[in-house]
């Protein structure tokens, strides 16, 4: 870490950001240089995104210092921040879905003809050469009249970086940009970035996967609970030392042990059918049979049918096709009877869906079960036996919590995910249908959660498990299905062997 | 405990910015806020017969505030306790006049399961239009409301006007069908016991049925109520039925305890100063019973207070519209979260 302000770039010394009695950052420093691409990486939870919204202008520090080329700022909102040349490129981007491609380019910025006020004329050729130019510069393969709705969500990205480049900015803070593309998406993405450090654009990369950040940065700064404890060239370092950095502890490492045989055959679904309202993307006659003892892995790129199959499976969204447990047909049930006949769901969207938030941490473990002995008995709810069961539950996972009245809110994402576990697994279910099972949970948790679930598949369950990262698929799946544009178009026994395979399929479809 | 203090604030704040201004009127216009504040309090709870004037006048919100809470605590936003209010009162009142006087007290049950029939079907309506075909309930509710008067108002001009009277009234109901004064000569009446009755079931509802829980639960995610099974559409057609039958409950007490006959303008907002009530007291009971006899009190005060001053009743509605200002507050956050929702799904 140097001491001194660098002449150029952005830098932060120090910063610290209390909320309330939590201190988020306590003692942060970083910098980048132009022509350099610097990654940070941490847990969930060790304080990057604050360390963002600080840079950004989105909220200030309580304490410490942010320079832009050696000079002192004081942002006070994220437009001073751009002012400065310093831009973000957030997880969820800023698009307007219904404008092309072009429209969003220059949205809030557009060139003008005649500058009349209300009256000002448009200059849509100015635009397009503005944006192809930046475009060919970066090396990025844009179409500029496609609706922002049916591009890729990489193009969206590039897009979104000749926005921020358009408007002057030399530092890009680009927050997870992996973690919505597939592979080949990933390495057209790191090809723009390199292009981008090659001219002169100071990158800062956050990130959660080592190997990312092996492959593509400059720099690498680790953060643990809120403070930056590990600086170094990329160079000089190895993968390992930055995974002992970010845990500050033993990794729990994960491989795929060698899976028992997959029993008999447990859930079976045969000719899916299913409409969405409001995408687009529909099911097309899928049929899957997941066997006890197994983990089915689906993979495939964000938002071609996974959720769909999810809902459909649960009961949460209509669907033609037959659907049996155990030779049981469950397509006519409702999401309670699916669950009585021994569903259970870890839903990927927990915080609105997975979880209640406003709701009490006891609420939240026993919801489901709460018309069931003991908690239920002869239309009384029994609020005493309600929080023996949760505290039961709770302990079962080893959930840490303080009281079981607080706001599930007030857990960390990994305990909240714990729970989430806790009450699906308590009543004895023969399937899980697990959907992005690690989003948002941290590295400890998410060995936990692994665990967790191969406990489940050993105890004779049967395991769908849906996941956008490939490496979890891998590591705990006995076949990987592939899903695209709302069908399935292959299986892959071995998976850990056929990684290229499976990205082919996921990117190119049947075609693969 | 701090959670507690916390609620209570929730009450005590608009009461305290209330009065506040209250006073500062008052001075602007000569008066000592002091002494007309207090005469006011004595005038509400100054001695016996006084609490039970106030008493009398929080009867009817009772019912209509928890009426209102049942649905607002599961995310329904029922505006419509006015219209089953009315409807409940005039079927109840229907039976203790029209059914033979020879039945005695044996009315009064009849009058009531009439009142909770009618109320109920009233906001099942709305309930199964919500549930089964996503139809906004603010709007369907509240259009209700101008049916129920139109209803009203059109059987006591026509079928049930009372032959010895001119217009806009039923005869009166036989007299083995009021329910009894309390204390008389104030008009506090059983209905009151009924309504605190209410509250209680409430409560318990709410804590010790697996319904309740799952009001709950919908009220704070429908989403998540409906992956871990619960069957959203059957809890908002229930809460709406438990408050059309609490309403109904409602207009029955008015009008066997209070009128004794049904009349134009049979409830002069009840509905509405009663989800008020449940607003200011985050729908929980006993918030709801202090809050219900507040505006009781703020009643009862401002028709006593211009006899004995010459401060006009405006300083109640003063007082009133204040503590709205705070309720509507409180609607305008749930609402909020409300569309959050929808728009989640």
């Amino acid at each position: 870490m140097r001491a001194l302000p660098s002449p150029a770039g952005l830098q932060a010394v120090g910063l610290r950001k209390i909320y309330g009695s939590v201190v988020a950052n306590r003692n942060m420093s970083i910098a980048t240089q132009a022509g350099s691409i610097h990654a940070v990486v941490g847990e969930n939870g060790a304080g990057k995104s604050t360390l963002m919204r600080l840079l950004q202008g989105v909220e200030r520090p309580d304490g410490g210092e942010i320079f832009v080329d050696g000079v002192r700022v004081d942002f006070t909102n994220p437009g001073d921040a751009l002012r400065h040349g310093i831009g973000m490129v957030h997880q969820e981007f800023m698009i307007a879905p219904d404008l092309s491609l072009l429209e969003n380019l220059v949205l809030g910025e557009e060139p003008v003809k005649r500058s009349w006020g209300p009256l000002s004329w448009i200059d849509w050729p100015t635009a397009r050469t503005q944006g192809q130019a930046l475009a060919d510069q970066i090396g990025a393969l844009i179409d500029w009249d496609q609706r922002a709705a049916n591009a890729p969500v990489h193009i969206l990205q590039f897009v979104e970086i000749i926005r921020l480049l358009r408007r002057g900015c030399r530092t890009l803070i680009l927050d997870e940009p992996t973690a919505v593309l597939a592979p080949v998406q990933v390495d057209e993405l790191f090809a723009l970035l390199r292009n981008l450090r090659t001219q002169g654009t100071a990158l800062l990369f956050i990130s959660h996967k080592i190997g990312e950040v092996m492959a593509l940065a400059d720099e690498v700064t680790v953060i643990r609970q809120g403070e930056t404890v590990f600086h170094s060239s990329v160079a000089e370092c190895t993968a390992d030392e930055i995974s002992r950095h970010i845990v500050n502890g033993e990794l729990h490492h994960v491989a795929n042990d060698e899976a028992p045989q997959p029993q008999s055959e447990l859930l079976s679904i045969a000719s899916l059918n299913a409409r969405s309202v409001n995408r687009s993307h529909t099911l097309h006659n899928i049929s899957l049979t997941i066997g006890s003892g197994e983990i089915l892995g689906i993979a495939g790129v964000a938002g071609n049918g996974q959720n769909e199959l999810v809902e459909c499976l649960v009961g949460l969204r209509p669907s033609s096709g037959l659907v049996t447990l155990n030779g049981i047909a469950l397509s006519a049930l409702n999401p309670s009877q699916r669950r009585r006949h021994g569903i259970a769901y870890i839903s990927a969207d927990r915080r609105h869906e997975g979880l209640s938030m406003q709701a009490s941490i006891e609420t939240n473990v026993v919801a489901g079960s709460h018309r069931t002995s003991p908690i239920s008995h002869g239309g009384w709810l029994n609020r005493a036996a309600m929080r023996k069961i949760a505290k039961d539950r709770l302990q079962a996972l080893d959930v840490k919590y303080d009281r079981p009245s607080d706001p599930v809110s007030t857990l960390s994402g990994g305990n909240q995910q714990k729970l989430v576990f806790a009450r699906e697994i308590a009543t004895s279910p023969q399937v899980l249908i697990a959907s992005q099972p690690t989003r948002g949970v941290d590295l400890n948790g998410i060995a936990a959660i692994h665990q967790l679930i191969r406990d489940f598949r050993d105890g004779g369950g049967a395991v769908l498990l849906i996941s956008e990262e490939l490496d979890e698929l891998i590591a705990l799946s006995t076949r990987v299905a592939v899903i695209a544009d709302g069908t399935i178009v292959g299986t892959v026994k071995a998976p850990a062997s056929n990684l290229p395979l499976i990205g082919r399929m996921m990117l190119q479809g049947a075609a693969a | 405990m701090v959670n507690v203090l916390v609620r209570s604030l929730d009450i005590v704040l608009p009461l305290l910015v209330a009065f506040s201004i209250a006073a500062i009127v008052l001075l602007t216009i000569g008066e000592n806020p002091v002494e007309i504040l207090t005469l006011m309090a004595t005038e509400a709870f100054g001695n016996v017969r006084r609490f039970a004037a106030t008493l009398s006048a929080s009867t009817p919100l009772l019912f209509t505030a928890v009426a209102t809470a049942i649905c607002f605590r599961s995310g329904v936003f029922n505006v419509g306790v006015d219209g089953a209010f009315v409807l409940g009162g005039l079927a109840a009142i229907f039976i203790a006049f029209k059914l033979p006087a020879s039945l005695g007290a044996g009315l009064i049950p009849l009058a009531f399961i009439a009142a909770a029939v009618t109320g109920g079907f009233w906001l099942w309506l709305p309930g199964v239009l919500l549930a089964k075909y996503e139809a906004d309930e603010v709007v369907s509710t509240l259009m209700l409301n101008f049916i129920a008067a139109g209803i009203s108002g059109y059987l006591v001009n026509g079928p049930l006007l009372s032959p010895q009277s001119g217009n806009n009234v039923t005869p009166l109901i036989h007299e083995t069908a009021e329910l009894e004064r309390l204390m008389p000569p104030s008009t506090l009446h059983a209905g009151f016991i009924i309504g605190l009755l209410c509250i209680i079931a409430y409560w318990i509802w709410c804590r010790n049925t697996p319904s309740g829980f799952e009001g709950a639960v919908v009220g704070q995610n429908p989403r998540f109520a409906r992956a871990v099974g619960i069957s959203v559409p059957a809890i908002i057609i229930l809460v709406m039925v438990f408050s059309g039958v609490i309403a109904g409950f409602g207009g029955a007490s008015h009008g066997l305890g209070q009128m004794h006959r049904f009349s134009d303008g049979f409830s002069p907002g009840y509905g509405f100063t009663g989800m008020a009530v449940a607003l200011l007291a985050r729908n929980h009971p006993i918030g709801i019973l202090f809050g219900a006899v507040l505006f009781g009190a703020l009643a009862s005060a401002g028709t006593t207070i211009q006899l004995f001053s010459n401060i006009p009743l405006d300083l109640v509605n003063i007082i009133q519209g204040t503590v709205m200002i705070f309720a509507v507050i409180e609607a305008a956050r749930l609402m909020k979260n409300r569309r959050r929702q929808t728009h989640a799904v």
